[in-house]
Parts: C-alpha cells; structure tokens; sequence
C-alpha cells in the first residue's frame, strides 16, 4: 500500500478541484506539536474518513479545518477558497456544517432552538428558504419533528445524534466534518447513524469523518487517510485498503482479521 | 409589617437586577462579576455629574450614565476577558475585583469621599397603599426593575441572538460551529450585566438619600444569595430569588430592630446560603418541565 | 521538593541560614530605630507589609497549594485579632497567650468553614466563604460581648519583663521573627507529605485518592493549618495597630488579600510575600499621591490579570519551566522512536512479590467481584458483572465501547457505588470503603485520560503515590523531626531511581505537562506500580501507543507478573496485546459479562465478535464482499 497522500499526485485538468485540501498542516498545543504536516484531498461527493489511535491527531486535526485550533503552518482550502485565516464562524459561513465531538446539542434549549441556532446565519440571510429547508429536515427526521418543542438534554442518544446532523444540514453546507459519532452510542443506534449518513451522501453533500470505531468508518467511508504521530501514513479508497497493515497500524490485529474472515478463524 | 413587605419588594427587585447581571456573566463565562455592584455606584456617580455639574434632567443622565457603564464593560471585555479565555476562573475573577477596586479608586478621586445626592427623577408625596406609605419612585423602581427583568429575558428567549446568549452559556465552542459570532455574544453579556449594575443602582438610590463610593457594596452579597436561590443558571429564578431575598432582608430587619445581635440579618442570609448549597446546590426552584433561561 | 524552575534568589538556606535571617530580623530594626535611621513611620509601614506578607502566607497555603477558594480569610485573621485582643487588653494576659489563642480561635472558625467545603466546591465554596465573611464582620464582630460595649477591642503592645514593645521598630522585629517562622513552617509543609497531599488535592482528586490519601482529611487540615497561621496574623496585625474594629476585617479586605495572592502567584511563596510586602508598603509611601496610588494599583491589577494569569511568580515559573522543557526534550532525543518507549522500569518501581507457585493445587484468588450492578439514573451501565483474578496472573477485560469497562473499574476501585454484588480483595469486603481507604488495602490503579496530578512535577507524583508508605504524623511533619527530614530523603532517592530507569531524569522536576501523552502514560503505570499494590488495576495501558511501543509494553507487563509476582487487571482495546499478555480474558457487552476463559477461546466466539462489530456489520463491511 503507497502512504502516499493524494495531494501531491497530478490531477487531471478534467477532473474538478478538491471540495477540501489540507497541506502541511502543523499544530500543537502549548509546546507539544501534535500535527506535523498533515495533508489530504477531500473530493466532492465523498465520504472520507480519518482514522487513527487514540492521541495520533485525528480529533485536533478535524478542529484545525473547522478553525477552532489555529494550525502552525499549512494551509486549509475550501472549494478553491484559502479558508485558513477565517476564524470558526466564518468558516460556517464558507459552506463548512459540524457534527462536533459528543453532538453537544444544546441542552436546555427545544429541538426547534437548536435547529434556529444551526441556521442563524441563514435566517439573518433569507428567512424564507429557512423556512423551506426546516420543513424539509423535519419531514426527513419525523422523530425530530415529533420532539419539536423537547428540550435537547431529553433526548435519546440516537436522536441527539440525529439532532446534532440536521442541525448541521440546516444551513445547507458544502463540507460536513463530523468528529467521532460513534462515541458512546449503543450498537444498533451506530447502525441506524451510518445509515444515516450514507442516505446524507447521497443527495449529494461531501463528508469529512473522523473516527474509532473502525467497522462502522469502513462500512461507511469510500476513503480513508490514516493518521499516526501526526501524520498520514496512508491514504487510500476503502476497497483498496490493505487490511493487515491497517489492522497493525490500529492495533486491533487478530479481532479485525478474524472477523473478516468468513470462517471466523484466526490467524492467516 | 406590611411596610416591611413593601420596601423589600423594592430592595428584592434592585437585589433581582444585580442577580440578573451575576447570572448572565456566570453563564455566559462562568465567572463571578464583582465589578458588578460597583458599576452600578459609578453610574450613578456619572448621573450626578450630569445632573448636579451640567443641569441635565434625570433621564437625561441616567441614560448618559448607563451609555458610559456599558461601554465600561464593553472595554472591560474587549481589552481583558476576550484576553483571559483559557486562564483560571480565580484569575478573571481577580481581574474584576481589579475593576471594581479600579472603579472605586476613580470614584475617590474625582469626586472625593464625601456624599452626594442625586434628586429623584420625580417628587410627589408618598400615597397610602393598602395602609402602607410609597413614595412614587419606589412604585417606579419596583415596575421598572420587573419590566427590565422581563424585557431582557424575553429578548433572550425569542430572539435568535439572545438564543445565541442562551446557547453560549450552555457550549460556547459549539455555537462558534453554528456560526455565531461569539465576539460579539460575550460583549453582550458584559455590557447587559453592567447596565443592569447601573440601572439597579440609580433605581435604590432614592430609596436610601445619599451615596459614597462603595455605596452598592452591601448589595453585592445579597445578589449572590438571590442568584444562588434561583439556582446560578436560571434568569428568571435570579429574579425572583432577588424578591425573596429582598423580602427576607426587610422582615428580618424589621423583626429584629431592636435586638442584641446587630447585623442579623446578614447570619440569617448567610444561613441562607448554606442551606441552598448544602441541601439543593441547583437552587431552590423547581425543576423546570420547560426550558430554562 | 524545590523545584529547579523555582526563583532561584539568593536566600539564606538550611539551618544557618535561618539562624543568620532571624539574627538579622531580631536586630537590625532595633538597632536602626534607636539609631534614628528606622523612624516609627517607617517602621509602621514595613510593620504593615510584613503583616499582610504573614496573612498572605496563611492564605497561600489554603488556596495556592490546596486549592481551596477562600473570600472570607479577613474573616479568621480578625477572629484571631479580636480573641487575642479580649485577651491580652481585657484579660491582661500576655500577648504569648494571645497568640496561641489567636491560632487556636482561628483554627477552629476555618475548621467550620472547612466542613461545608467537604462537599462543595469551586465557586460554591467561594461564595459560602463571602457569606461567612460578611456574617463575621456585620454581625459576630460586633457582637457587645466580643467589642466589649465599645466599637472595637484594644490591643497593648508586648512587654518582657521591664521591657515594653512601644516603639514600632521594636514591634517590628517581633513581626518579622514570626514572619520567618511562617516561612519556615510552610517550607516544611512542602517538603513533606503534607505538603503533596494538599498539591495532590488540588491538582486531582480522584488520582490523589487512588494514592491512598484520605481527601477529606486533608482538606481540613488545610484550612486548620491556615486559619491558625491567620489568626496568628491577626493578633500580630491587632498589636501593631493598637485597636482594631469590625471595619478592618471587611470583605473588602479579604477580597484584596486574595488579589496579592493571585498576582503574586498562587502557590509560590517567594510571590505572595513580596506581592503582600508591596501592597504593605507601597500606598503609604506614595501618599503624595493622594488618591492616584490607588487608581493606577487597580489598573495595573486588572492588566497584570489580563497579561499574566498566573501571577508574577507563576509567569516567571512558566517561561523558566518553558526552557527547561525545551532542554529536557533535547537531552531526551527527540523524535517518535524515542519518545513513547517503554524502558525497563519495573525492577526500580515495584519490590519482587513472592510469585504465585506455577503449577499449584488451588488458585489463590486475589480479587472477587461478584453481580456488581452499576446504575446511573435510569441506565443500567454494569449488570451483574463478576471476575475472579487469581494471585500472579494478568486478566484481561475487554469489550466493545460502552460496554461498562470503565464503570466496572470505577465500582472496584470505589469512585463509583455499586447499587449490589460484592467485591473483595484477598477475602476482604470493600462494599462502603471510600476509594482512599481501598487503596490503603491495596488496590491500585491507573484512569483511562492520565491520572496524573498534570501540574505537579514527574517527581512529585512518584512521591506522592508512595504517599501510604510515609509513616509520619502531622505534627512532626511541621516541625520537620530527624525522622521526618530522613524518611523524606529516603523516599526522594528512591523516587529518582524510578525516574531513571523510566529515562526520564531530564523531566524529573518538570510539571507533566510537558511530557508527551504516551510518556505520561507510562509513568502513570511506574506511579501505579510504585504504590505496592496487591492488585494493579490498568485501564488501556497501550491507549495511543505506537505498535513497536506496545511490544515493550508487552514485555514490562510480562515482567510484572513473571518477575515480580504481581497480579493485573487490564482493559484494553489493543487485542493482539491481550492474547500476548493476558492468561484469562473476561468480556464485557452491554454490563454484562459475555464469555470468560483463555484468550484464545474467547476470541474465537461468536457472540463476542458480533459485539464488537454488531451483527449487522458483519454483513455489510465491504471486505465481507471481498473474497480471501
């Protein structure tokens, strides 16, 4: 498998730009640099995962693109636009919907609150269409249309998170960087979300996603970029991956590979 | 006793303001304000100025007051909190013990130790109300500071960017993700708390004649009772904390004026306070079935 | 524990030093006042700063080393000001009297406040410390049995014999002898496991706990220690100003000594005092200022805040720290391969064990758990669980995320309750024992985010996890016994042999901040070990590792149990690592245990992979469709 990172490959003039390019991004906090040139193309359309350990910069790497850690140096473009300077809400501005780490959907406010925050600036811009775009989501997520006026924190862990994705979508972004879904969510709640999300991809919105919970990131992803030490040690679509270095690479060895092997066995 | 009730109505909505102002900067930066009251004095002391040095009318004044307050805290934010978003809350809460110390500092200065008095915005004789005397101002600070306390929290609850004030307060990173200006959030806070310091501060003065520096410092400890009982999180219950707390601090008062133990009245808040946080450190009101703002 | 970065200035040290600094405080300020160079104002002034500098040390050991809020410390200063002043001007007894009075009365009020702080904290605690400052100076201090009828309490001035302490220079070098003793009293406070307990307490609980010390206690001792340092203050204050009322201790007043303290530099001492000495003496020497001391202090004050959080002595720390963890990072060769190594540690942390005898009838088992039942609210997280993990084996628990792992460990080792089940150690029932108290049994562990006390140096947390071996009481620990100071020694030697063989004698008296998270980690797992436990309880040990490190990590686990004797219980999520490791494996889905037996085994079962990976994944991961 070639570590090699997409963005240093010739792209055919045919071909349109990355919806995202990270270079070189280095970042760290304090004296601790935690990223040390990271860099990968985002296509649109896709659904890209970053996986990783625990502590290899997935997470920090996903708050530099959304402008919340300032990177050292490197660079973070947003459908052809140098984005590195803008400052977190302007970034939303850009076209860019989070789904942040643990959902964080706003507690003690109604589903209906958390959905005008999620679409504060899209209401400052063209209250109508606002209007259009909640209808739509609340037909999409008639769980969240029932819960209209329950407050956040009351929410099972699936609807935050089903929450936490409209919220995103609501002020139509190009780019969803979602960070760690799967954290604390029972097993048949991951599946209805990667459902989710795949159903998301398909009308078309680009995905960013990083992850632990490496079944559901493969089932889900058509890319994967590898993190380790704060760098991408390999990059490739899902299908080509090689499965005993990423296995190695994760430190889940023999589970992986013995669940992916028909007969259950272990050991190759 | 009923002229107990009345004046601790109007002390309770003056105590409920500063609650107001505690709670939101507590929200919104989980810090306790102490400049709070302070500011409060320094409006009054700018109100004076313009009254007494410049023959303004009251509302003139009072308005240029409170302009000038807000923009106190405005600078306050801007040059200091906006600075300090990591450090510990000790240190920003020694940083507005430095305002309020700051704040008094001018105030001896400027315009000297002495007392000063600001006339009432309005005279009229005191009306009998249910056998008890109220002076028309004191009918006015109690509708002001209740029309103040609702007019802030329904801005809060139904504009998107007092939901924005909300939310800050509940995950500050996340509304940045939403993108809502967080700048511009914080500086709201800060400024709302110091003009509620302000308007709370010129709305007792007439009640209580004349005023030094430090003059809202006795008020200071009640507010945070009051902020306490409606539970630090809660707005409204800020409020209505303020009222009992008001209402206790005149009963009390008003029981005990002749007693051996002077000061009473600050053991039995003090009390107060320990009971809350010992047996329902979320506050005294009821959970609340709705939302909380 | 001085640390390297601490201001290194050049201070009088050990015995004769102390003897030569209390020479020149005994002497000098007499002698300069009968000289006519120390006037009385002047010796008023210093007089003032050298009180505040005393107040400010009694309150730094309350909130700079332990961490607890206090608004209301005029509070304690004026009880010990007004019990000495009852004492001393209306009882005529002498002022040494009044003193250990004063501590005593200020010992006991801080005691109270002290109790509500058991369960409350942060701004909590603050403000039920400005309630009960403001109850002391509105209603107790005027109290007429405590003013005696008039506004306040007088307070003479010393005598010794013949000799009366009236001219201030005098007064002074008493202050200052007492001063000193402050200074000394607290060094001997942070050279002994008092002084790490309280640091441990500040920086975490939880890890201090799970080090043996007993929270509660401490914390108490915390505030006693310093309401006795500041009601010695206040006497001191009282007997300088010759009459004191209400009005001296006003909350105002508490709220300025906690500014010295916090620009000075909570939990240095060197800052504290010259930010107390300074607010001292500062104002009344600029009264030629009239009035704009006061407002250029405060500005000063709020952009010191702004610029340097920490305080002067913390910023200075910090930029110190800076360097010498740049040095450290060098000395260490950089770089990933080097870094997140795992050295050969175990021989140097952990005494052998008499290993369990391979091959032995029966398994002596050394933890039981049996049907724990965890619940928080309505969620049942850990449903009947039980384990058994038997002398010198390790036993691996894993488990898909949110399984109940975590809770499971936080139910044995007791940070959290367990709603039912039993769990014991070496037959010994630990159900209703606080964490500290089973780790005085025991039991030690590591937490899944470093259980580290982060802001303490890698030494200082070795040192603190031995916290239970140190036998010796308070008492002695403040006045620095030979036995104390020898016991000290000891432990320091030792530790830094811990901290060679971990290869990290360059970080030793760094904070652990600065150490990366993978060497955090491991010398989370050195501090466990260091504690001498009968069960070492390891919550993802290889969490973040790089694959060559977990090898090494492999082999110190290994050695744990084949050289040493110990006994492990390990969650993990890095499975070939268990099957290396692991002599039994239990699994845990939903709270519930799902298969228990040898690794092998384990790994093969069905259930247990469709937990991992969910039934319906197994179907849909692409690689299903990929043929082998």
């Amino acid at each position: 498998m070639s570590a090699v990172s997409a963005h240093t490959s010739v792209r055919p003039p045919s071909q349109p730009p990355p919806l995202l390019r990270v270079s070189g991004l280095r970042a760290g906090f304090g004296a601790n640099a935690v990223l040390h040139g990271v860099g990968f193309d985002v296509e649109p359309g896709s659904i890209t995962a970053v996986l990783g350990l625990n502590g290899a910069g997935k997470s920090v790497t996903l708050k530099v693109i959304a402008g919340l850690v300032p990177a050292w140096s490197g660079q973070v473009r947003l459908d052809g636009e140098d984005v590195t300077p803008l400052s977190p809400e302007r970034r939303v501005g850009a076209g860019m919907g989070h789904v942040p780490q643990g959902r964080q959907v706003f507690p003690q406010l109604t589903v209906e609150e958390n959905l005008r925050l999620g679409a504060y600036l899209l209401r400052r811009a063209d209250r109508a269409r606002y209007d259009r775009v909640v209808a739509g989501l609340y037909e999409r997520f008639p769980r969240l249309a029932e819960r209209r006026r329950q407050l956040g924190g009351t929410l099972s862990g699936g609807e935050q998170a089903m929450l936490a994705v409209a919220r995103a979508l609501v002020n139509e972004p190009k780019l969803l960087l979602v960070d760690e879904p799967t954290a604390g969510l029972a097993p048949a709640i991951v599946e209805e979300l990667a459902e989710l999300l795949t159903d998301v991809n398909r009308d078309g919105l680009t995905i960013l996603l990083v992850e632990q919970h490496i079944a559901f990131a493969l089932a889900v992803a058509d890319r994967a970029e590898v993190l380790q030490h704060g760098r991408v040690v390999a990059s490739a679509p899902v299908d080509e991956l090689d499965r005993d270095n990423l296995a190695s690479l994760l430190g889940i060895g023999r589970l992986m590979s013995a669940s992916l092997d028909p007969d259950h066995g272990v050991g190759r | 006793m009923l002229s107990a009730l009345v004046s601790g109505l109007v002390v309770g909505g003056i105590y409920g303001l500063l609650a107001l102002g505690i709670v939101l900067v507590y929200k919104g930066a989980r810090v306790l304000n102490f400049a709070e009251a302070e500011l409060g004095t320094f409006a009054l002391y700018l109100a004076w100025w313009g009254v007494d040095q410049r023959g303004w009318p009251w509302l003139v004044a009072a308005l240029f007051a409170l302009v000038a307050v807000g923009l106190v805290s405005l600078a306050f934010e801007r040059l200091v909190i906006a600075r300090m978003v990591d450090a510990s809350r000790l240190s920003v809460a020694v940083a507005t013990l430095g305002l309020m110390l700051l704040l008094l500092a001018i105030e001896f200065k400027v315009w000297g130790s002495g007392p000063k008095f600001l006339a009432a915005p309005f005279g009229g004789n005191a009306v009998s109300l249910a056998g008890v005397f109220v002076t028309p101002v004191q009918v006015f600070a109690v509708l002001a500071a209740a029309a103040i306390g609702l007019g802030l929290t329904t801005f809060l609850r139904r504009t998107d960017f007092g939901l924005g004030v909300l939310a800050a307060a509940q995950d500050a990173t996340a509304i940045r993700l939403m993108g809502v200006p967080f700048a511009k959030v914080s500086a709201f806070t800060w400024v709302a708390a110091g003009v509620l310091g302000g308007v709370a501060a010129l709305l007792i003065e007439p009640s209580i004649g004349a005023f030094a520096p430090g003059f809202t410092l006795p008020l200071f400890v009640p507010a945070l009772a009051a902020a306490l009982i409606g539970g630090l999180e809660n707005l409204s219950g800020a409020f209505l904390g303020g009222i009992a707390v008001g209402l206790i601090d005149q009963l009390v008062r008003w029981q005990f004026v002749s007693s051996t133990v002077p000061g009473v009245q600050a053991l039995v808040i003090f009390g107060l306070i320990l009971v809350v946080l010992l047996l329902r450190p979320g506050g005294l009101l009821p959970a609340p079935r709705g939302r909380h703002a | 524990m001085t640390p390297p970065t601490s201001l290194r200035l050049p201070l009088p040290r050990g015995k004769a030093g102390a003897l030569l600094v209390l020479a020149a405080f005994a002497i000098l300020p007499p002698l300069l006042g009968r000289l006519g160079v120390l006037t009385d104002f002047r010796a008023v002034m210093l007089g003032f700063g050298a009180c505040y500098a005393a107040m400010a040390l009694s309150l730094n050991v309350l909130m700079g080393y332990a961490g607890q809020i206090s608004l209301g410390h005029a509070a304690l200063i004026g009880a010990g000001a007004y019990a000495s002043g009852i004492l001393t001007g209306r009882a005529g007894l002498p002022m040494l009297a009044g003193v250990v009075v004063a501590a005593l009365v200020g010992a006991a009020a801080a005691f109270l406040v002290g109790l509500p702080a058991l369960r409350l904290r942060g701004l909590y605690l603050a403000i039920t410390t400005i309630g009960f400052a403001v109850a002391m100076e509105q209603a107790v201090f005027r109290l007429p049995w405590v003013s005696g009828g008039s506004a306040g309490v007088s307070l003479p001035r010393p005598a010794a014999g013949a000799f009366v302490f009236t001219r201030n220079p005098d007064y002074l070098a008493l202050v200052l002898v007492f001063v000193l003793g402050f200074w000394l009293l607290d060094g001997n406070i942070t050279r002994s496991k008092l002084g790490r307990a309280f640091q441990g307490l500040r920086e975490n609980e939880q890890v201090a706990q799970a080090y043996g010390v007993d929270v509660s206690r401490y914390k108490l001792l915390a505030f006693v220690i310093s309401g006795a340092l500041a009601g010695v203050s206040g006497a001191l204050y009282g007997h300088l100003l010759l009459f004191v009322e209400s009005r001296n201790f006003s909350f105002l007043f508490s709220l300025t000594l906690v500014t010295f303290v916090v620009v000075g530099g909570l939990g240095s001492r060197v800052g504290v005092v010259v930010a107390a000495a300074l607010f001292g003496i500062v104002p009344r020497m600029l009264t030629v200022f009239e009035g704009w001391d006061l407002v250029i202090g405060s500005a000063l004050l709020v952009f010191t805040m702004a610029r340097h959080p920490t305080g002067f002595a913390g910023a200075l720390r910090e930029a110190r720290e800076k360097k010498a963890a740049e040095h450290a990072r060098a000395v260490q060769g950089g770089g990933p391969a080097a870094e997140g190594a795992v050295p050969a540690f175990t021989h140097a942390a952990g005494a052998r064990l008499a290993a369990a005898d391979a091959g032995s009838a029966g398994r002596e088992v050394v933890l039981a758990v049996r049907d724990v039942r965890v619940r928080f609210g309505g969620l049942v997280a850990v449903d009947g669980a039980g384990l058994e993990v038997p002398k010198g084996r390790i036993v691996g628990l894993i488990g898909p995320n949110g399984a109940g792992k975590t809770t499971l460990f936080n139910a044995i080792s007791g940070f959290v309750a367990a709603e039912s089940g039993s769990v014991s150690l070496r037959g010994r029932e630990l159900a209703g024992l606080p964490p500290h108290e089973r780790a005085l049994l025991g039991l030690g562990r590591t937490f899944q985010t470093a259980g580290l006390a982060r802001g303490l140096s890698l030494l200082d947390n070795v040192m603190l996890a031995q916290h239970r071996l140190l036998g010796y009481a308070t008492a002695p620990a403040l006045l620095r016994t030979g036995g104390v100071a020898r016991a000290e020694r000891d432990l320091e030697a030792r530790s830094r042999e811990v901290v060679a063989a971990l290869g990290m004698t360059a970080h030793a008296d760094l904070p652990l901040k600065h150490l990366s998270g993978g060497q955090q980690r491991i010398a989370e797992l050195a501090c466990a070990l260091v504690t001498d436990p009968e069960v070492l309880l390891l919550d993802e040990p290889s969490a973040g590792m790089a694959p060559a490190a977990v090898e090494q990590l492999a082999e110190r686990l290994r050695e744990l149990r084949d050289d040493l004797g110990r006994t492990v219980l390990l969650i993990e999520h890095h499975i070939p690592l268990v099957m290396d490791v692991c002599d039994e494996v239990v699994v845990l889905n939903l709270g519930q245990v799902l298969a228990a037996g040898g690794p092998d085994e384990v790994v093969r079962d069905q259930a247990v992979l469709d937990a991992y990976l969910g039934a319906g994944f197994a179907a849909k991961t692409k690689a299903a469709e990929v043929a082998p």
